[in-house]
């Protein structure tokens, strides 16, 4: 493979450190310096707030999201002088109640980005850990599928499938975990790698361990601090992806309150109803910060020798 | 040196193949081409007669040969919706996304180099976090809604910048500002991460402990040596904003290889995405195959693992 | 990153304080206009978008010219015109008119650039402007004869609309390419530059010809931008950067008709919204083969309500699958008015008391089938939408996979109902309901000569496709168009804005 596109995928957009992998420190010293990390405390929170809001939105929404009213149709939000609390952040051009909208479009960035994430997780995963571990041919082989995918345009590819196939929930989900499993692959070759020059593991080898039993004992352990920070990476890559398909209007559907569709229905209004294109895109930008500082987070807490 | 370029080439033109038929086989996999083609109000029989003309007719795998025939021969077929050449198209388009796309990394480093330096230089200090803070903020910001944000504020409530076109270099500063801001952190973080390893190397040490003065280490020890990442870095982002420049384009009115993709694939203008995603690939591959060859001429350590 | 971008902005603005003036307005005699799309060929017979139709009546004329406010034909390059028989009409020519390359005008051009764009190997993109032009022969230097393919009830309409003249010996030359790079006409306004999906730039033609039913023009220069960002282009007209903007979202025309220097107007067009349904089967969902749910989903959608609320004003529900200024067409059809409760009264007659699943296919106006899928959640008919382009839902249409419909027909203009109805019940690919009858009464309408008999013909079929519910005929479309203030335009019907007439205040 090509040192750079490695080079690069190793170490950007998030630089994870190639440190040689560190014997996973004892649990209590892993949840001190947790604890200590300013960022990763505060991602987690956010991260755990906005799920919590996903789950329980039947129940927190103050209206039902998809229940238009074109004769309050909209309603400014509360801290204007028009607004009122029946509608906090007021209502959309079809008399839709924001907040509810706004509530019900974390569900669908949390679940596209986390499936996406899965999928792409499993993909890049196997891929990259057989390629590590195996090396020679095996690794020729991937490393080539890995620098076709490297080699094709995301936003175009994904735009050209969602609509060439139509585009739903499930349709955006594939696509994008399909498209972005390269940097787990990539990370994971390597730090496979790593590990498996470790003596231990080359002992494994020698008195016979099965090769599965090998992979999933001793490797991937090895590599899960890796794969964490990679994970948190792709799942606010699938969310921003996400919005900006819908923005396009070429990923989620109507009447879905996707983040990314609400601020392409506002637009609009942008120039005279601004909060409108503010509120959901605040929101997105909100829950990719969380998870990006959880995920740098991760990498500081396991890996502390890659920030100084 | 020489056997390592003849081996990168191969591969290259290898993963340039692979890429011809995905995309191929990508765009053909929709519903029936010809029915795109004649648009608006088109009857049976034109959608026939365009059927013919184009020979979407003729089985998958006698097309494709036929194309990539052609494309060896430098020719991507004519664009269905404007019927002229696809490589004549790319040609007038391709020069103001490179433009916007090589302005916009050019703005970024020299925003994301200075501060990538200054971070390293003060570890754990204000300026590092806040560098830090940059880096992390700018990653969670979706680039249409910033675009639009910008024009919000300085196309419209203050109106300083032009909003769309191209016609002058101004037109050209406020997407320039949209694209380059997502690279930023990437080429920060690598600054500052080369940056401290070449500053506690060995020879670092040895120059400063000679007593050459800070400055000179800084810029022409540490700098020279910490670049070499992002070189390689800069090559392969210049080839992901193009594909980057999708919305970038289409939001600030740039006539570019970005918002025809959109348009082709919104006409299913086949032969053009095609082209496009082609085009796109070989630059990508080309560029990375670049920037290896550039950083074994630069860190002979390459060259030798 | 907004905490980097916003000095950094603020330093580059000190120095770039000064912002050269657009060359829009009235000042540079300059009006430019933004359009959305760009054009696939300048030449009229080779793009099939609305802006090339535009621009085609300024840069050509045509024999005949429709009048925007009455569309009566009025003489334009032909001075008169005469059916011979049911398939020959016969122009006379008017004397004296110069293209802008200098030529004059004359029977040959008439015949060279119809009888090209009508044959077969001319490949023009839309073959029923031409098909039915058999041949045209010039029977003197100032008259000429088209035989028609076909009795033809619209040839008129087409003469004065698709059909632009071109100079003979130019276009024998250069042909449709040559066209498009340099464009030649009698037009009142003439091609100075254009530059491909970016702009293409006008001047007025001095030498106009002096009796021309579009009159004399009185901008100096038109410039046409092709910005595809709506918001964009409504960002560069409050700036002052277009001088003119059309088709603008209602709310966004009311907020901006409150600037000061911007003006408002609307004006109802030929385009109506329609949903059409199901009824032959062929999607596979079996509730709406029943009329009854058909009925229920036309009482379920409140048409007026998203009339009053979400359209430009201007635009009026309608109840036949026509438009209401069309030849043929009548309002006294079956009307569904707006009753949700009598309409989940007969989705439980016709056994759907939970109402069913469906999925609403849409191309444009998402804020409308958003709302129409509203109205038919209220009712219990659990509706998603499936929003595709263009080609993409026509395609669906094509193929038997749509159960509803939500589309909009502009009748290419032509102020006859075989425009439109005929397009879509004459079992063509695009017909959903496939009934023979109503086709059969079409076709009768179609060929007839006799302008009574057609009506009687089309006034039948329309009233059997409203009383079986074939289609919802929902609304006509109101434009809305923001411009200058210091511009003088008036909206037209057919969705063809004349900066020919427009001028300065």
């Amino acid at each position: 493979m090509s040192d750079t596109v490695e080079n690069h995928l190793q170490t950007a957009p998030d630089e994870i450190a190639a440190v040689p992998v560190a014997r996973l420190s004892p649990k209590q010293q892993l949840i001190a310096r947790m604890r200590g990390h300013f960022g990763f405390k505060v991602g987690l929170i956010v991260l755990v707030t906005f799920t919590l809001v996903a789950i329980l939105a039947p129940w927190i929404a103050p209206h039902d999201p998809y229940a238009q009213d074109l004769a309050n149709r909209l309603v400014q939000p509360v801290w204007s002088e028009k607004g009122s609390w029946a509608h906090i952040l007021g209502t959309d051009s079809l008399g839709r109640d924001y907040l509810s909208r706004l509530i019900y479009g974390a569900q669908i960035s949390l679940v596209i980005g986390f499936s996406a994430m899965l999928i792409s997780g499993l993909i890049g995963t196997v891929m990259g850990i057989t390629a590590g571990y195996f090396g020679g041919r095996v690794d020729m082989v991937i490393s080539f599928i890995i620098l076709n995918r490297l080699s094709m345009p995301v936003v175009l590819v994904a735009l050209a499938v969602v609509s060439l196939f139509g585009s739903s929930l499930i349709i955006v989900i594939l696509v994008l975990g399909f498209l972005l499993w390269d940097r787990f692959a990539v990370v994971l070759r390597s730090a496979t790698m790593q590990v498996r020059a470790i003596e231990y593991v080359a002992a494994a080898e020698v008195l016979g361990s099965p090769v599965r039993k090998i992979l999933f004992r001793d490797i991937l352990p090895n590599v899960s601090n890796h794969l964490l920070v990679v994970a948190s990476i792709e799942m606010a890559h699938a969310i921003l992806l996400e919005a900006s398909l819908s923005f396009l209007g070429l990923g989620v559907q109507p009447p879905l309150p996707s983040w990314g569709l609400m601020v392409s229905e506002a637009r609009p209004f942008m120039f005279f109803m601004p909060w409108l294109i503010t509120i959901p895109g605040t929101a997105i930008f909100i829950v990719v910060l969380a998870i990006n500082l959880l995920g740098d987070g991760l990498r500081d807490v396991t890996a502390p020798e890659g920030r100084n | 040196m020489l056997k390592y370029t003849v081996k990168r080439l191969g591969l290259a033109l290898i993963v340039m193949l692979t890429v011809s038929i995905i995309s191929f086989t990508l765009v053909r996999a929709s519903g029936d081409i010809a029915i795109a083609v004649a648009g608006e109000g088109a009857t049976d029989a034109d959608i026939e007669a365009i059927r013919q003309q184009f020979g979407f007719d003729r089985p998958l795998v006698v097309q494709y040969f036929d194309w990539a025939g052609d494309v060896l021969t430098g020719d991507l077929g004519d664009s269905l919706f404007y019927r002229e050449p696809v490589v004549q198209l790319l040609v007038e388009r391709m020069p103001v996304t490179m433009t916007l796309g090589i302005l916009s990394l050019g703005f970024a480093m020299l925003l994301a180099i200075p501060l990538g330096v200054l971070a390293a230089v003060f570890p754990n200090s204000i300026i590092d976090r806040i560098c830090l803070g940059i880096a992390v903020l700018g990653q969670a910001t979706p680039s249409f809604w910033f675009a639009l944000l910008m024009i919000l504020m300085f196309g419209v409530i203050w109106p300083v910048f032009p909003i769309s076109g191209t016609d002058s270099w101004r037109h050209f500063i406020m997407p320039i500002i949209v694209l380059g801001y997502y690279v930023i952190p990437a080429i920060m973080r690598i600054t500052r991460a080369g940056m401290i390893e070449v500053l506690e190397s060995d020879y670092i040490r040895t120059a400063k402990a000679k007593g050459l003065n800070t400055h000179a280490v800084l810029f022409k020890h540490a700098l020279r040596n910490a670049i070499i990442p992002v070189v390689s870095l800069l090559a392969v982002q210049l080839g992901f904003m193009l594909g980057g420049s999708v919305v970038v384009e289409t939001i600030f009115s740039i006539n570019g290889v970005g918002h025809l993709a959109l348009l082709s694939i919104e006409r299913s203008d086949f032969p053009m995405i095609q082209g496009i995603v082609l085009t796109l690939a070989i630059l990508y591959i080309l560029l990375t195959l670049f920037a290896d060859i550039l950083n074994g001429w630069l860190d002979p350590r390459i060259r030798i693992s | 990153m907004k905490k980097i971008s916003l000095p950094i902005a603020a330093a580059a603005m000190a120095v770039l304080f000064s912002i050269t003036p657009a060359a829009a307005g009235k000042d540079n005699d300059t009006l430019v206009f933004a359009t959305k799309t760009d054009l696939e060929n300048l030449d009229a017979y080779y793009n099939n978008a609305r802006v090339g139709i535009i621009l085609a009546r300024h840069i050509w004329d045509n024999l005949l010219y429709r009048d925007p406010e009455d569309f009566s034909y009025k003489p334009a390059l032909a001075t008169s015109y005469e059916w011979i028989d049911d398939l020959t009409l016969e122009f006379k020519l008017r004397e004296g008119v110069t293209f802008h390359n200098g030529a004059s005008f004359s029977a040959d051009d008439v015949v060279y650039t119809l009888n090209f764009v009508s044959s077969p190997d001319s490949k023009v993109v839309s073959r029923r402007n031409v098909d039915w032009i058999k041949n045209v022969e010039k029977i003197d230097d100032y008259t000429v004869r088209i035989n028609l393919s076909k009795p033809f009830p619209a040839a008129l309409d087409f003469v004065a609309g698709p059909l632009p003249i071109y100079p003979h010996a130019y276009y024998a030359e250069v042909g449709p390419e040559g066209m498009n790079r340099n464009p030649v006409g009698t037009g009142p306004y003439k091609v100075v530059a254009m530059e491909q999906a970016k702009s293409v730039k006008l001047e007025k033609n001095e030498d106009y010809y002096k009796d021309s039913p579009k009159g004399q023009p009185k901008i100096g220069k038109l410039e046409m931008r092709t910005i595809p960002d709506d918001n964009t282009a409504v960002a560069e007209l409050m700036t002052g950067g277009v001088d003119w903007i059309w088709r603008v979202n209602a709310d966004q025309a009311e907020m901006l008709g409150q600037t000061p220097n911007l003006d408002v107007v609307g004006g109802e067009t030929m385009r109506v919204g329609f949903m059409s349904m199901d009824a032959a089967g062929r999607s596979g969902v079996k509730a709406v083969q029943d009329l009854k749910v058909r009925q229920a989903i036309a009482m379920a959608v409140n048409r007026q309500g998203i009339v009053d609320n979400l359209m430009p004003k201007g635009g009026r529900v309608i109840h036949a699958a026509c438009y209401p200024k069309q030849f043929g067409c009548t309002d006294d059809v079956t009307k569904y008015t707006y009753d949700p409760e009598k309409a989940k009264a007969l989705l439980a007659e016709a056994g759907y008391p939970d109402g069913f699943e469906v999925t609403i296919d849409a191309y444009r106006d998402r804020d409308l089938a958003e709302a129409i899928i509203g109205d038919l959640r209220a009712v219990g008919i659990k509706a998603d939408l499936s929003y595709n382009k263009y080609s993409a839902a026509r395609d669906r249409v094509r193929n038997g996979q749509v159960t509803l419909n939500f589309s909009t027909w502009g009748s290419y203009s032509i102020n006859d109902v075989s425009a439109i109805t005929s397009n879509f019940f004459r079992q063509g690919p695009e017909d959903l309901a496939r009934d023979a009858d109503v086709a059969a009464l079409l076709e009768k309408g179609d060929t007839s000569v006799d302008p009574e008999k057609r009506k009687a013909f089309y006034a039948d079929a329309l009233k059997k496709i409203s009383s079986n519910a074939y289609w919802l005929p929902m609304f006509t479309y109101s434009y809305l168009y923001a411009f200058n203030k210091d511009l003088d335009f008036q909206p037209s019907a057919d969705e063809i804005p004349r900066f020919f007439m427009a001028s300065w205040k």
